[in-house]
């Protein structure tokens, strides 16, 4: 089966998006993969052309003002531009947010829909995790174990649906972690270790720009 | 200080606003913004401003000192456009990286305590999902920019849309 994974992130280095793109690539390593970074796409004829042909079509991509963000939104303009050939090209989608709940992703889920919609393919499934930022910190448990156990949960129902071309339910999942302990170490374990790397105290983090 | 955000080209514009669009700051597209690139340095770096210098580094402290945020966005798929989009996107040095649990959700805590009046109006052929997209989405905006007061429109061609807008 060919298989089209877009990277849908802004970053052009490590991102969440990755990494929940490698914990996919296990599950599907049997088929033909073709995967892409939309904010490193040169938006060649080339490379629409494998989208188009693709069977699957994965997006993974994180939360940006309760939506998608603009990289990812212009590249979907584009490609329903045009056209597929396959019209049963089947999408799912893989969403991260730096807020605790899956959930706040179901409006970017829906987004998605409708673009499915406009460009005449199937909508399959989204699976939206919160929690994005912590992911990185809990890559070396495995999926299915420990804080990564809805997400393995979740995983194994999305790859079901993805590899028989099935529709599913949209799945919005947390960590296996509880929620006040992640808005504790998000201050901890991120903003000020980044904030005294870029050699700023952790006061000034809520300076006002003038 | 009011600020319009609009995607419109400049004879669009002047066809919606002939006597121009006063008091307000206008945000356009001037070809040289650049993508949020998801590096948090608004909050982590220079806080409160992005790191990109682009003409946009400063909608942070541009939000925080306005009373009502017009948005004029051409819909696609229940979203902005992506220029529109793209403005929000380089908008969150107005918030804070640090959260706070309201209503049983987690949100950012904001950077600034001026409250902002939001209206969006959303031109185009709009299916009726994506006007429902397009209306919890801007009600999602509110919730994390703290917007209390806000109004959504719908316009199938700028006609209509000059009908809707408000002119301040």
């Amino acid at each position: 089966m060919k298989i089209c994974i877009i990277n849908g992130s802004p970053k052009t280095g490590k991102s969440t998006s990755e990494l929940l793109i490698g914990y996919l690539m296990p599950f599907i390593k049997e088929n033909e993969i073709a995967t892409y970074k939309v904010c490193e796409m040169d938006f060649s004829e080339a490379q629409f052309s494998k989208i188009r042909d693709s069977e699957v079509l994965i997006f993974a991509f994180p939360l940006y003002i309760d939506s998608i963000n603009s990289v990812l939104l212009h590249f979907l303009i584009e490609l329903q531009k045009r056209e597929f050939r396959n019209k049963n090209t089947s999408v799912y989608c893989i969403i991260n947010n730096g807020f605790y709940e899956g959930r706040q992703n179901h409006l970017a889920a829906d987004i998605m829909k409708n673009w499915c919609k406009a460009a005449g393919l199937t909508y399959g499934q989204t699976l939206g995790i919160g929690a994005g930022e912590m992911l990185p910190f809990f890559k070396d448990i495995p999926l299915g174990h420990g804080p990564n156990k809805n997400i393995g949960i979740a995983f194994q129902k999305l790859v079901c649906n993805m590899l028989s071309l099935s529709k599913g339910e949209d799945l919005f999942i947390s960590p296996n972690w509880p929620r006040f302990l992640w808005k504790i170490q998000a201050s901890l374990s991120v903003w000020y270790p980044r904030a005294k790397k870029n050699g700023l105290k952790r006061r000034r983090l809520k300076d006002m720009a003038n | 200080m009011n600020i319009l955000i609009h995607d419109l080209s400049k004879e669009q514009f002047q066809a919606l606003f002939p006597e121009g669009y006063h008091n307000a700051c206008i945000i356009s597209d001037t070809g040289t913004i650049r993508h949020c690139t998801g590096c948090f340095g608004c909050w982590i770096k220079t806080p409160g401003k992005c790191v990109l210098k682009d003409g946009y580094e400063n909608m942070g402290e541009l939000l925080s000192k306005t009373e009502k945020v017009t948005i004029i966005s051409r819909c696609f798929y229940g979203c902005y456009s992506p220029f529109v989009k793209n403005v929000l996107d380089r908008s969150i040095p107005w918030l804070l990286p640090f959260f706070k649990i309201r209503n049983n959700e987690t949100h950012h805590k904001r950077r600034y305590q001026n409250n902002m009046q939001l209206a969006v109006h959303f031109y185009g052929e709009i299916p009726p999902e994506e006007r429902e997209t397009a209306e919890k989405l801007v009600k999602a905006n509110c919730v994390n920019f703290y917007v209390s007061n806000y109004e959504v429109s719908f316009s199938n061609s700028l006609d209509e849309l000059c009908r809707e807008v408000t002119v301040i």
